[in-house]
C-alpha cells in the first residue's frame, strides 16, 4: 500500500532536483515590467523578437534592436527597413501559426490593439509577451527602455531614450510662457472625431502652449458634430488625414469663413505618423505642433497692425 | 349490433361535457356513450363546433365543463401515448412545413407503439402497407405528401390511422375531397373497423352518408341545443329541417330515408 | 438500419478528409511524414506545437461549433416549424454579444467574457420565452416573432455599449463581435456537449418526425406536444449558446446545412440531426481551413467563406431536381 506514494514522492524529489537548476535565476537573466503591470523575465535577452503592431515595431528600433526584429504585421511601414521583414497578418488577427514558426522568443503585444485571447495563446504556447501601450511622453521613453533590456541593446536604447526625453523637456521649457493658442485637433472626418487632454495628442498641445477646445470631454476620442466645433471657435485646426500629404480635411472648414481659426488662415496639416504613434518620431512630431503654433501667435500680430 | 360482444365500459364516455367555444354560450351539455361496435355520426350546421367537440373528446382541448373518459378512465390522468394507442383521430386539416414520403407518413401511426430508441419492425412495415393498400394509395408510397392530391392525401390521411389501430376512431369529415367510389369505400371501411369491435365517431356534412352508415346520430344545432340516440330515432325530417334551417324532402330508397333540399 | 448508416457513413468520412486536409494545411507547410510524427507525438517541437496546439485544437473546435450550429438551426426549424428559423432568430447571439462587451467594459479576463456571453445567451432565452409564453401559452408564430423583435432590441444596445463605450476597449469589442475561430480555445467541451445532445435528441428524432406534422397531429399520435417543444427550445439554445461562446456568432450553417440535408436525404429527424452535425462540423472546417489560409498571413472572417462555398452549393441542391 504504501510503496506506490513512496515511489511517485521519489520521483518528484528526482524531478525537483532535474528542474531545480534551470528554475534558478540564470546568468544572463533580463526583467522589465510591461504596461499591464506585470513582470516579463527572460532567461537571456531576446534575439528573436515578434512586434505586433507598427508602434511596436518603432519602439523596437528605437530601442537599438531593430536587427532582432523577425515577425511585425501588416502598416508596420518605419523603419523603412521593417518593411522587408516578415509579416505575420494584421495587428486585428494575427497569423499565430506564422508567428510560431519564426520562432520569437519575445512579443511585443498591444495591449488595446491585439485580440486579448490571442495574446494569451501565445503565452500559453510559451512565447513571453511584453504588453505596451504608452500614454504619456515618459511612458514612450520608459518603454524603449525597458525593450532595450529585454533586448540587451541598453547603450543605443537608453540613448535614444534620453534624447526624446530631453528633447521634450526642451519643447517644455520654451514654451512654458507662451501665450495660449485655443486649438481643435481632428483625428478624422467621418465621424468627426478628436481627442483629450488625456490623450498624448492632447499632452502635444498643452505642451506648445495650445489648449484643446475639446479638452475636459470625458472620452479619450470623442465624436463631435462640426456645431460643436463653429461654437468653440478655435484659433487654430491642426488635423491628420487619410495620407501624409492630404489637406482635403482642411479645405473642408474653408466653407465657415466666421471662424477665427479660417479667417487668419491657421488650418494646419501635420503628418498623422509623426504624431499619432506613441513613438520616438513624436519629438519630430511635436516640434512641427509647436511651430504651427507659434505661426498662429505671429498672425495675431498682423491681425492688430 | 347482435353480434357484438357487449363490454361493459363504453369505449368513449362523454359525461356533463360542455365544449369551450371562446365566445359562446355553454349550450345543450352532452352525455353520451359509445360503445364497441358503434357507428356514430355527428351532423350540424357550418360552425356549429364539430370539430371541437372531437378535438375535446380526443384529449387535445380542455372542456369548459364536465369529463371525458376513455374505457372508463378519466383521458386527463392518461398519458398522450396511453390515449394514441386507444384512440385515432383523421383531421380536416394538415401541416406540411416539411413533407415526408407517404409511406413514412403511414408509417408514423405506429409512433404510440415504439420506444424512443425503437425502429419501426418488419411487422410494423407490413401494417403501413397494408393500410395502404386498403385505401388504394400503395402506389403512391414513394411520393412526397405535398405532391399529392387533396383526394389522396385523405385517404393518406385515414390510412395513417389504420396503421395506428386503434380501438376507437374519431374521424372529422372523412369523406372531403373523395370521389364517390371512395366516399363508399372510407365509409364502408370505417363500418368494418366497428364490426370487428372498435367504436367509430364522426363528423358528416353529408345527412344520407350519415343516414346510411351511422347507427346513431349526434345533432348539433346553432342555438346550442343538441341531441342523440339510436339513427333511426334522429332521422326525423321536422328534426333535420330546423338542423340545417333547409326545407327537406324525403325519399326511400332501399328501406332507407334519402334526404334532398326541397325547392 | 441500413439506409441510414450509408449516409451517415460518407458524411464521416469527409468530416475526416476535411479534418485531414485542415491539419496538412497551414500558413507554414510541413511534409507529410513530419505531421504525422507530431500528431503520433514525436517529430520536431516546432511542428509539434503547430500541429497539436494550432492547427488541431482549431480544427476540431471549427468542427464542433459547425455542428452544434447546424444541429441548433435543424431543432429551430422543426419547433418554429419555419424553414427560415436559424440558430440566432430567437435573438441568442444578441444575448451573447451584449453579455460578452458588458463583461469587457468590466474589463474582465476572457474567461469571464465567454462566461458572461453563455449567461446573456442564456438570459435571451429565457427572457423571449417568457414574453412568449404570456397569458395562455405560445404559439411558433408568436415565439419567432418575440425573439425577432427581442433580437432587434439586443441589436440596439450592442450599438450603445459601442457608441459610449471607451476608445481603448473598442477594438476587443469588436474583434468579438467579428466571430472567429481563431480565439476558440480547448474544443473538448464542445465536442462533447455535441455529441451528448447527438445522443439525447438522436432518440427524439421520430417525435420530431411527428411534431413536424403539426402539433395536434402530433399530440394524437401520443406526443406530449408541450414537453418535447421546451425540450426542443432548451436544446438549441444551450447548443447555441455554447457555439457563440466558443467561437462568437458565425451565420449560415445553422440555416443552410439542415436544408442542404433535407433536400438529400428527406425529412427524417433521426437521420438528418446526426447528418447536421456531421455536414455543418464539416462545412464550418473546411471554410475556417480556407480562411486561414487563402491569403496568409492575412486571415479572413469564416463567415464568409461559409457563405461562399454553401451559396452555391445549396442553389446547385435545390435546382437539381428541377
Amino acid at each position: 500500500m504504501a510503496r506506490f506514494p513512496r515511489s511517485a514522492l521519489t520521483a518528484l524529489v528526482l524531478c525537483g532536483g532535474l528542474l531545480g537548476p534551470v528554475a534558478s535565476p540564470a546568468r544572463g537573466e533580463v526583467c522589465a515590467v510591461d504596461d499591464t503591470d506585470r513582470e516579463v523575465c527572460l532567461a537571456a535577452p531576446a534575439r528573436r523578437i515578434a512586434a505586433l503592431s507598427p508602434g511596436a515595431t518603432e519602439l523596437v528600433y528605437a530601442a537599438g534592436a531593430g536587427e532582432r526584429v523577425v515577425a511585425v504585421v501588416a502598416y508596420s511601414d518605419y523603419p523603412p527597413e521593417a518593411r522587408e521583414v516578415a509579416s505575420v497578418g494584421s495587428h486585428t488577427r494575427v497569423d499565430l501559426e506564422r508567428l510560431v514558426a519564426l520562432r520569437p522568443e519575445l512579443v511585443i503585444g498591444w495591449v488595446t490593439g491585439n485580440p486579448a485571447e490571442q495574446l494569451e495563446r501565445i503565452e500559453a504556447l510559451g512565447v513571453p509577451v511584453f504588453y505596451i501601450e504608452p500614454r504619456s511622453f515618459e511612458g514612450v521613453a520608459s518603454a524603449i527602455e525597458r525593450l532595450a533590456r529585454l533586448a540587451g541593446t541598453r547603450v543605443a536604447g537608453d540613448a535614444e531614450a534620453e534624447r526624446f526625453r530631453q528633447g521634450m523637456a526642451a519643447l517644455a521649457e520654451r514654451y512654458a510662457e507662451a501665450a495660449p493658442v485655443p486649438v481643435f485637433y481632428q483625428v478624422w472626418d467621418e465621424p468627426l472625431m478628436t481627442i483629450n487632454d488625456d490623450h498624448l495628442i492632447g499632452q502635444v498641445l498643452n505642451l506648445c502652449g495650445g489648449v484643446n477646445v475639446f479638452g475636459d470631454l470625458e472620452r479619450l476620442v470623442p465624436r463631435l458634430d462640426e456645431e460643436a466645433v463653429l461654437a468653440a471657435d478655435p484659433e487654430a485646426i491642426l488635423a491628420g488625414g487619410m495620407g501624409e500629404e492630404n489637406r482635403d480635411w482642411l479645405t473642408h472648414w474653408e466653407r465657415y469663413p466666421e471662424l477665427t481659426a479660417v479667417d487668419r488662415d491657421n488650418l494646419f496639416f501635420v503628418p498623422p505618423s509623426l504624431i499619432q504613434r506613441p513613438t520616438p518620431r513624436l519629438l519630430e512630431g511635436s516640434r512641427l505642433f509647436c511651430e504651427k503654433l507659434d505661426r498662429a501667435r505671429e498672425r495675431r500680430g498682423e491681425q492688430g497692425s | 349490433m347482435e353480434r357484438m360482444p357487449t363490454t361493459p365500459t363504453p369505449a368513449l364516455e362523454a359525461r356533463d361535457l360542455v365544449i369551450d367555444v371562446p365566445g359562446r354560450d355553454d349550450g345543450r351539455a352532452l352525455d353520451l356513450c359509445v360503445a364497441p361496435g358503434q357507428v356514430w355520426g355527428v351532423l350540424g350546421p357550418n360552425g356549429v363546433g364539430k370539430t371541437t367537440l372531437l378535438h375535446t373528446l380526443a384529449g387535445l382541448r380542455t372542456p369548459r365543463r364536465g369529463e371525458v373518459r376513455l374505457d372508463g378512465r378519466p383521458l386527463g390522468a392518461l398519458r398522450r401515448r396511453e390515449v394514441a394507442r386507444r384512440l385515432g383521430l383523421v383531421f380536416q386539416e394538415r401541416h406540411d412545413g416539411f413533407p415526408a414520403a407517404v409511406r413514412e407518413t403511414a408509417l408514423i401511426g405506429r409512433h404510440p407503439y415504439l420506444s424512443p430508441w425503437q425502429l419501426e419492425s418488419a411487422e410494423d412495415r407490413r401494417l403501413a402497407e397494408a393500410a395502404l393498400e386498403r385505401l388504394d394509395v400503395a402506389h403512391l408510397a414513394e411520393r412526397l405528401v405535398n405532391t399529392l392530391s387533396g383526394g389522396e392525401r385523405q385517404r393518406l390521411a385515414i390510412a395513417t390511422v389504420l396503421t395506428q389501430a386503434p380501438a376507437l376512431w374519431l374521424a372529422d369529415e372523412p369523406t372531403n375531397h373523395l370521389d364517390l367510389h371512395h366516399q363508399a369505400a372510407v365509409m364502408a371501411l370505417l363500418a368494418e373497423q366497428a364490426a370487428e369491435g372498435r367504436a367509430v365517431l364522426m363528423c358528416l356534412h353529408d345527412l344520407n352518408l350519415a343516414a346510411r352508415w351511422c347507427d346513431h346520430l349526434l345533432l348539433l344545432y346553432p342555438d346550442g341545443e343538441a341531441c342523440w340516440g339510436p339513427a333511426d330515432a334522429m332521422l326525423v325530417p321536422e328534426a333535420l329541417e330546423r338542423l340545417y334551417g333547409q326545407r327537406l324532402a324525403t325519399a326511400w330508397v332501399d328501406g332507407a330515408p334519402v334526404f334532398v333540399p326541397a325547392r | 438500419m441500413i439506409p441510414m448508416i450509408r449516409p451517415l457513413g460518407a458524411l464521416a468520412l469527409a468530416a475526416l478528409a476535411a479534418l485531414a486536409l485542415s491539419v496538412a494545411l497551414g500558413s507554414v507547410t510541413l511534409p507529410p511524414e513530419e505531421i504525422l510524427a507530431a500528431l503520433g507525438g514525436r517529430g520536431e517541437a516546432l511542428s509539434r506545437t503547430l500541429i497539436l496546439e494550432l492547427r488541431l485544437p482549431r480544427s476540431l473546435a471549427a468542427f464542433a461549433v459547425g455542428g452544434l450550429l447546424a444541429v441548433a438551426g435543424a431543432l429551430m426549424q422543426v419547433l418554429l416549424r419555419n424553414p427560415l428559423a436559424d440558430p440566432y432568430v430567437l435573438g441568442l447571439s444578441g444575448g451573447a454579444s451584449v453579455g460578452a462587451l458588458l463583461a469587457m467594459l468590466a474589463g474582465f479576463g476572457s474567461v469571464l467574457v465567454s462566461g458572461s456571453a453563455f449567461v446573456g445567451a442564456l438570459v435571451s432565452t429565457l427572457l423571449v420565452f417568457g414574453l412568449a409564453h404570456g397569458h395562455g401559452g405560445w404559439t411558433p408564430a408568436r415565439l419567432l416573432l418575440t425573439g425577432v423583435v427581442v433580437a432587434a432590441g439586443w441589436g440596439a444596445v450592442i450599438t450603445l455599449m459601442l457608441a459610449v463605450s471607451p476608445a481603448q476597449r473598442l477594438p476587443g469589442m469588436l474583434y468579438w463581435l467579428m466571430g472567429d475561430l481563431s480565439h476558440a480555445g480547448t474544443p473538448w467541451p464542445l465536442l462533447a456537449l455535441l455529441l451528448l445532445v447527438c445522443l439525447l435528441v438522436v432518440p427524439l428524432g421520430r417525435s420530431l418526425n411527428v411534431l413536424a406534422r403539426g402539433p395536434l397531429q402530433a399530440a394524437a399520435l401520443g406526443v406530449a406536444v408541450r414537453r418535447l417543444e421546451w425540450t426542443l427550445y432548451l436544446a438549441a439554445s444551450l447548443l447555441t449558446a455554447a457555439a457563440v461562446t466558443g467561437a462568437g456568432s458565425i451565420g449560415f450553417v445553422g440555416l443552410v446545412v439542415p436544408h442542404m440535408l433535407r433536400l438529400v436525404l428527406g425529412n427524417d429527424q433521426r437521420l438528418i440531426l446526426p447528418a447536421c452535425a456531421l455536414a455543418g462540423g464539416t462545412l464550418l472546417l473546411l471554410a475556417d481551413t480556407l480562411a486561414r489560409t487563402l491569403i496568409a498571413p492575412e486571415q479572413l472572417p469564416v463567415g464568409v467563406i461559409t457563405a461562399l462555398l454553401g451559396v452555391p452549393t445549396f442553389l446547385f441542391l435545390l435546382y437539381r431536381g428541377q
